[in-house]
């Protein structure tokens, strides 16, 4: 017989506010095989979870349910008390009367207090039947995998290869740097963004531990936890990278012309490239789209032979490259080469897009000055398309009156509902940058509300202020072309309350941080789900803000939300250590939550196999015929075979049909 | 201004009653003043401004404000509007209150009688005109259609503007 405990907690008043604690306290004690039934403030206070322990202790349960809150945070910390106290950990259930009771149905209380009891009765039931079950261990693969190397992939990646662990970095462009490259200089301290950035993208490319992949992407990811399989895919260069010295003269030569991306498509660069002066690694790639195959000649073709004088007929850029790393007759592979590796935890730092203004009807999209912010932050850049001048895009001058518009598609319920976080503070440095340049020009700001909540913001907005430029608080309602290149600007003053019209040479928008396309498929490989302002989802928005709900998995930067460069950088480190964790113990843990095949039942029929969604069931012969076998490490518990087994040969340990039956006949009693 | 809750409650359920559903998402940044040719042409209470007053209450403080009667039901507040707020249905529905405590401004009694008389809430005579440029004298609307005329006025009179008891 079972001596099952009953602990109900009020959760201050979150369960207490609604549902009769004392009466559910009560009724738990009528139950069968309950021996004890107790109630407490917080049963996850140290009081609370000694009032468990003692009870274990005691030797007055053998079986323990907390009615409280919801397993997926509280579970892990009642399993550790019992195990404390000498009880097998999985000799637990939770009541989730909190989720479930008191705050979906807070109008009702007598209907949530009876609710609680059904819940609770139905906990009983399965905890009646619970069997002890073992934790077991497997070894890890020592080396981590960081996908994306912005400012927050590379810093965890220099984080996890200082503390010794082997770490793939993984980045689709040519070179590493991410956004963090594009920028001119960076708030709130106005360093030159390259000069901090540059030597880290160095370090990181240079570090014994680190393996940088550029112009890579991550194809295929299988396993779990302390035994991740991935497949990487580098991309075709169609320049042999073992031999480009990085100078440059493919892309001098190249005739075809694509808009550049570094610049935000107000340069263009050619189909062979670098991508900009301080890539690392500094290699060229040809842009096979863009290619237009001088003289007809495909990729992969041998060149026409000069009657003359014998010899080939080279294109510009195997021509021009003194290294002999171009050669057009091989036959590359347009889809590159795989490459298969083996890490034990993962780092998703894949980064974020701005909007792209030509969404923004009411702004003028189509006037060439009307630009958005990383546009901007282009052409102030010493590296931009004008070498740091601030000439507007439409006829090469110098502005005299600029306007910055904030919130393009955030906090909008036709765009992004969310605050994009860093735009009121990038657009104050930008003004900052432009007036202390040019004390003469105009700059006038619009705003819904300044936002800078941060180290150092606010006497950064406040000194703005201070140094002349304009701010006002409301938002900007539209823009409209004039002659001369010009646009009519549409806004109003909040705090006189009146309307403001006037002409202004450049207008600044500050487009909207969201996810780039590609990172759906992303997520599709590596099994991360979806926030609802559709960024990763971490693992808890307070107390898991780095991990998500696949271990060994870890989020850092702008993909798991929008952040700036201090907020991207800590959470990278924070990722990083969370990522670290399972290579430092060297082994991880497989909860014994998972399926097992009976195989005396089993009658071969193989309908398992297909259905497993981890690949972790495979046919093996035992005795006479082949019968259904579970790896048990690649087993996440999901129990779709063990419904769908038609011989019932499949149990789920923790969910056997004794203990579902039991709570389906509470919860009807 | 004291912050009265009961107020605001008031004002709020006031003009949600009259159409204004959006009222309580609106979180005054200003981009709906920005396009409003009312707000350009000095009528300040409108918009922003007026949501802002009927937020903190003051409903009957406002009510003979004449600057919801210069809305022009242009809409590009409603278009502009990152919250789905509609400010217009707003400022409509801040007029159907005004219109129900006989706060009408002038301006607005003239395009009432107008429309109750002629059918056009906007109207001038068109004969001369029209006889200048070659045109027969009378358009084919309710304007010279008795029938029509009649119709609309029975509509009117059977409708909440009716109510009102301007006719």
């Amino acid at each position: 017989m079972a001596k099952v405990g009953v602990y109900v907690c009020h959760c201050g008043s979150n369960i207490a506010g609604v549902i009769d604690v004392a009466a559910v306290r009560d009724f738990a004690e009528t139950l069968p095989d309950v021996v004890i039934a107790r109630k407490d403030l917080f049963m996850c206070s140290d009081s609370g979870q000694e009032m468990v322990k003692q009870d274990v202790r005691n030797g007055v349960v053998d079986r323990v349910v907390v009615a409280a809150c919801t397993p997926r945070t509280h579970e892990p910390i009642f399993r550790a008390a019992i195990e404390k106290a000498g009880l097998n950990k999985y000799l637990f259930e939770m009541a989730n009367i909190r989720d479930q009771g008191s705050w979906v149905h807070g109008h009702d209380h007598e209907g949530a207090t009876e609710k609680a009891k059904k819940i609770v009765a139905s906990a009983v039931g399965k905890a009646r039947n619970l069997e002890p079950l073992e934790d077991k261990f497997v070894p890890v693969t020592d080396a981590a995998l960081v996908i994306g190397a912005g400012i927050g992939g590379i810093s965890a990646a220099l984080a996890l290869a200082n503390m010794g662990h082997k770490t793939y970095l993984v980045e689709k462009r040519p070179s590493i740097g991410g956004v963090m490259a594009q920028l001119d200089k960076t708030f709130p301290t106005n360093d030159c963004s390259a000069c901090i950035l540059t030597p880290m993208m160095v370090e990181a490319y240079n570090h014994p531990n680190i393996e940088t992949m550029t112009y890579a992407e991550v194809d295929d990811v299988e396993g779990y936890i302390g035994n991740f399989k991935a497949k990487i895919r580098h991309k075709q260069t169609y320049i042999d990278w073992s031999k480009c010295t990085g100078c440059g003269d493919c892309a001098s030569k190249c005739p075809s012309k694509t808009p550049d991306e570094f610049n935000a498509g107000l340069s263009d660069r050619r189909a062979a490239y670098i991508m900009f002066p301080q890539a690392v690694p500094k290699k060229a790639v040809v842009d096979i789209e863009h290619c237009i195959n001088c003289a007809g000649r495909e990729i992969g073709t041998l060149p026409k032979i000069n009657e003359k004088t014998g010899r080939p007929i080279l294109a510009p850029c195997e021509r021009a490259c003194q290294a002999e790393a171009i050669n057009r007759s091989i036959a590359h592979n347009p889809d590159g080469t795989i490459r298969e590796i083996e890490i034990g935890s993962i780092v998703v730092a894949t980064g974020y897009q701005v909007m792209d203004k030509g969404w923004f009807k009411e702004m003028a999209p189509a006037s060439p000055n009307v630009i958005t912010a990383l546009q901007l932050e282009r052409i102030i850049s010493a590296t931009g398309p004008t070498e740091g001048k601030l000439l507007r895009p439409s006829d090469k001058e110098k502005p005299h009156t600029i306007t910055f518009v904030s919130c393009m598609g955030s906090r909008d319920e036709h765009f992004h509902t969310y605050c994009s976080r860093f735009c009121c503070m990038y657009m104050i440095k930008q003004a900052r940058l432009i007036k202390e340049k040019y004390p003469d020009m105009v700059i006038n700001m619009h705003f819904i509300d300044v936002r800078a909540a941060g180290k150092g913001y606010d006497e950064y907005y406040t000194g703005a202020r201070k140094m002349g430029i304009n701010f006002f608080k409301g938002k900007v309602g539209g823009l409209e072309m004039l002659p001369a290149d010009k646009l009519r600007v549409l806004a109003y003053d909040m705090e006189s309350a009146t309307s403001i019209e006037y002409e202004s040479d450049l207008v600044v928008l500050a487009t909207a941080v969201e996810l780039p396309p590609d990172a759906t498929a992303l997520a599709q490989k590596l099994g991360l789900q979806f926030c609802g302002s559709h960024f990763f989802r971490e693992l808890h928005p307070k107390l898991g803000p780095v991990e998500t709900a696949t271990e060994g998995l870890f989020l850092a930067g702008c993909c798991q939300g929008p952040k700036d460069i201090p907020d991207t950088v800590a959470q990278a480190k924070g990722a990083a250590a969370a990522a670290a964790m399972p290579l430092a113990q060297g082994r991880v843990k497989i909860e014994p939550i998972i399926s097992e095949v009976y195989s005396e039942m089993c009658s071969g029929c193989g309908i398992c196999v297909p259905l497993c969604p981890y690949h972790a069931i495979s046919m093996k012969t035992i005795a006479d015929r082949p019968r259904a076998q579970i790896e048990m490490s690649a087993c996440k518990g999901c129990g779709v075979c063990t419904s769908a087994c038609p011989s019932g040969a499949i149990v789920l340990h923790g969910y056997e049909e004794s203990q579902i039956f039991a709570q389906i006949a509470a919860l009807t009693a | 201004m004291n912050i009265d809750q009961t107020k605001i409650d008031e004002a709020v359920s006031t003009i949600i009653g009259h159409g204004g559903h959006g009222i309580l998402k609106c979180v005054q940044c200003g981009a709906c003043s920005a396009v409003c040719p009312g707000v350009r042409a000095g009528f300040s209470l409108l918009c922003r401004n007026l949501i802002r007053h009927l937020l903190n209450g003051q409903l009957e403080e406002i009510i003979e404000d004449s600057s919801s009667w210069g809305c022009q039901a242009c809409n590009r507040c409603t278009e502009v509007c990152p919250q789905g707020v509609r400010p217009q249905e707003v400022v409509f529905a801040f007029r159907r209150y005004q219109a129900n405590e006989l706060a009408f401004s002038t301006s607005s009694i003239t395009s009432q009688m107008n429309l109750f008389e002629t059918g056009h809430a906007v109207y001038a005579d068109p004969r001369e005109a029209r006889k200048k440029v070659g045109l027969p004298e009378t358009t084919p609307t309710s304007a010279f259609d008795d029938k029509a005329k009649s119709e609309i006025q029975a509509l009117i009179n059977n409708s909440p503007m009716g109510e009102l008891g301007l006719f």
